[in-house]
């Protein structure tokens, strides 16, 4: 089955090629070039990821975004003309997975796409646990006791990530290959932002972390197991 | 200031009031002793005289009882008239016939008299002396007084002569009580002064140092500050002038700030506006690069061609987008404790096959900067790459030596290259925007020109500093050090700047001296 891509841009052309690179890697391209429109758009379509432009008409993309995420948890690719820091945070913090500053190029596009795509990878166990929490990989579940917790799949596998092995200091690095698929130097702000994002979810307190620890330096490691 | 203009003040004014006081106290003290001496003399001359009258007038004759009973009377009468009840009669020469009575003495003794005294006296008839002369007071200490003789003649009897002493124990105490209030008077004198002498300084420098405060806060960019301005004096003015100097250097300020500022937006707004299209270019470029294998040769070329091109603008745009936020003020580090000597290493590890393809060594040189410093490594990352890149450019194969070493105040990286080097006023220039060394020098690596001028500001942005050594045909060596804490640097950078090994010293190429971290780094600890 291939996988949809809604791709909110109001620059046509950029869109269209987009399009065109998307579909030569066998990709289906939706277009959408009203911000207004946009998250209709989503809805009716239901795509597989969406790459939004952060600069639109109508409605921002950090405001579509936000209304996406309040609905999906649907991986997000911002693309935006500024790499400055408050724009790309802003994005990150609304529950951007992942963003490509323009101009990028078709290889890096489509590797991003594919990471956020792909399946979670196979933890060594079905059933992982962290804190109090309980990960049931296969069912794509993390629960409290018998409360369920609704993760986006990229926090998910970031969840998944640290916790398949407790015993691992990640590095922000480490994480941004294993979760983002980079296999250079990039944003760590993507890491420490999306931890925030996680945390504000699975912790009870998270300004006192118990799942997601700060190894001060290093990274992050997962919590040790407890009887919650 | 004011303090030490109040000292001066407080020592010249109690200087002034001391000898005022010392000169009052001799003055008052001579005019009462004068006064005391006169009344004296002229008690004694008094009583002296209407003694003298009595004795005149009285026909004793040789009668011995009536002049013996005349001769008390006058004992009590002299000390009556005299106003004094120390006296002393003693006679000089008996050459009457008549009967001459003895002196006699009240509470004054013949050896009180000096002879110097007594020769005064006895030396002219009618002529007072006077002499000084300590009493004994009531309580038994010694008192000022004063002694006056005069000569009385016995009729019949001979030459006697009389002191009177008169004792100045009142005016002591006068003057002791005008003293002590000439001392109280001074102090609170001195006193006074010093009080009205800060006031008045305190009116004069309040204003000079408000004046004072209010230039540094301006010389310290803040524009909006300005004097109060009372009344028409002197400091009103200087307040007014002030306040005009501040008023223009606001407005140029601001109309250089604004004009700076509109040149920022423009630059950062193009760059941004030539990225939608530049994007849809580059991927346009990639796809077509892509197909290449199918085109003519021709086509083919020209397809490369664009491609890289495009690259070499996208670099262009991104580095001109990062100059511009530079100069715009808004960029912001992402600190992180990293650290250097780790970071070095990746770095090394990415750079070498661009290194490989130059036939160049690159050797990291790592003694210390094992433990974290706050940093922002992507933009110290970015730095590295840009001065490994050009010592790779310039290198001219040999072997790029990379330093990392630490001290107490800050982390450096050096990274020293062999080639051709630079004259030293070009290698003032290289932090210059779109300065090249050698503008006829092929460029094999293709860098912005703005690659230093932003590996400044990065090192700027740490409080850091990047420095460069460079001479012709020894080569280039670049310094970057980053402070440990908030303080910003000082001192030598724990690399040094001027490189002290030559090739030869670094032993032969083939010989690796890539060091690994020590389990503890004992630099850092």
């Amino acid at each position: 089955m291939t996988s949809r891509i809604l791709v909110v841009d109001d620059d046509t052309a950029l869109a269209e090629m987009i399009g065109i690179v998307l579909r030569t890697e066998g990709f289906e391209a939706l277009f959408c070039a009203d911000g207004a429109r946009a998250v209709d758009e989503w809805r009716s379509s239901r795509p597989d990821l969406v790459l939004l432009d952060l600069m639109l008409p109508g409605m921002d993309g950090i405001e579509i975004c936000t209304r996406i995420r309040a609905e999906s948890g649907v991986p997000i690719i911002m693309l935006t003309a500024r790499s400055d820091t408050a724009d790309v945070v802003r994005g990150l913090e609304v529950g951007a997975d992942d963003y490509m500053v323009k101009p990028f190029n078709p290889k890096e596009l489509v590797a991003r796409i594919r990471t956020r795509l792909r399946p979670t990878p196979q933890a060594t166990a079905d059933v992982l646990r962290v804190g109090d929490l309980t990960i049931d990989v296969d069912a794509h579940e993390v629960r409290r006791g018998s409360t369920p917790i609704a993760l986006t799949p990229l926090e998910f596998q970031l969840l998944v990530a640290l916790a398949s092995k407790p015993q691992q200091v990640f590095s922000r690095e480490m994480l941004l290959e294993q979760v983002w698929g980079y296999h250079y130097k990039a944003d760590t702000r993507l890491v420490n932002v999306h931890v925030q994002r996680l945390r504000a979810k699975v912790e009870l307190d998270p300004d006192n972390p118990k799942i997601v620890m700060t190894v001060r330096g290093v990274g992050y490691r997962a919590g040790s197991v407890s009887q919650g | 200031m004011r303090f030490r203009t109040i000292a001066v003040t407080l020592l010249l004014t109690s200087l002034a009031i001391f000898i005022t006081c010392v000169t009052m106290a001799l003055v008052i003290r001579s005019d009462l002793f004068e006064s005391r001496k006169d009344e004296a003399l002229q008690n004694a001359r008094g009583a002296v005289a209407q003694i003298q009258k009595r004795l005149d007038s009285s026909q004793v004759g040789d009668d011995q009882s009536s002049m013996a009973a005349l001769w008390r009377e006058v004992q009590g009468e002299l000390g009556r008239a005299a106003s004094s009840s120390r006296f002393i009669v003693l006679p000089t020469k008996i050459d009457g016939d008549g009967y001459a009575p003895n002196g006699f003495s009240n509470r004054l003794t013949a050896d009180q008299l000096s002879d110097d005294l007594r020769t005064r006296v006895t030396a002219v008839p009618g002529n007072q002396a006077w002499q000084s002369i300590p009493l004994a007071a009531t309580d038994g200490e010694e008192a000022a007084g004063i002694v006056v003789g005069q000569q009385l003649t016995v009729p019949d009897a001979g030459v006697y002569e009389v002191y009177v002493a008169y004792d100045l124990a009142d005016a002591d105490e006068t003057l002791l009580f005008v003293q002590r209030t000439l001392w109280l008077a001074g102090i609170a004198l001195v006193a006074i002064v010093a009080a009205i002498s800060w006031l008045v300084l305190r009116a004069v420098s309040a204003p000079i140092i408000e004046a004072a405060e209010t230039s540094a806060r301006l010389a310290s960019g803040d524009l909006e500050v300005r004097l109060p301005v009372h009344g028409e004096d002197e400091l009103a003015a200087l307040g007014r002038s002030f306040n005009a100097m501040a008023d223009s250097i606001e407005r140029q300020i601001s109309e250089l700030a604004e004009l700076s500022l509109v040149q920022q937006r423009f630059v950062s707004d193009v760059s941004h506006e030539l990225r939608t299209p530049l994007t849809t270019i580059s991927l346009a470029a990639e796809m077509i690069n892509d197909q290449k294998d199918d085109f003519d040769p021709t086509t083919a070329r020209t397809a490369e061609l664009l491609h890289t091109q495009v690259r070499r603008f996208e670099t262009l745009l991104a580095d001109l987008l990062e100059i511009s936020r530079y100069d715009a003020g808004s960029v912001q580090l992402e600190v992180e404790a990293t650290s250097l000597a780790q970071l070095a290493e990746e770095i090394v590890e990415q750079m070498g096959p661009l290194a490989a393809t130059h036939d160049t060594e690159l050797r990291l040189v790592a003694p210390g900067g094992y433990s974290p410093v706050d940093m922002d490594p992507r933009r110290v990352r970015r730095v590295l790459r840009n001065l490994i890149g050009n010592a790779i450019e310039h290198g001219e194969g040999q072997p790029i030596v990379i330093t990392v070493d630490s001290d107490q105040r800050a982390v450096a990286v050096g990274v020293r290259d062999f080639g051709l080097g630079m004259l030293p006023e070009d290698a003032e220039r290289v932090f210059d925007r779109f300065w090249r060394a050698d503008p006829s020098r092929k460029r094999t690596i293709g860098g912005t020109g703005l690659g230093l001028s932003i590996a400044l500001g990065d090192a700027k942005l740490h409080s850091g500093s990047l420095e460069v050594w460079s001479e012709l045909g020894l080569g280039t060596n670049f310094v970057l050090t980053i402070p440990r804490g908030a303080g910003g640097l000082e001192g030598p950078s724990p690399v040094p700047l001027q490189p002290q090994e030559s090739l030869a010293d670094l032993g032969s190429v083939t010989e690796p001296i890539v060091l690994r971290p020590p389990a503890s780094d004992r630099r850092d600890s």
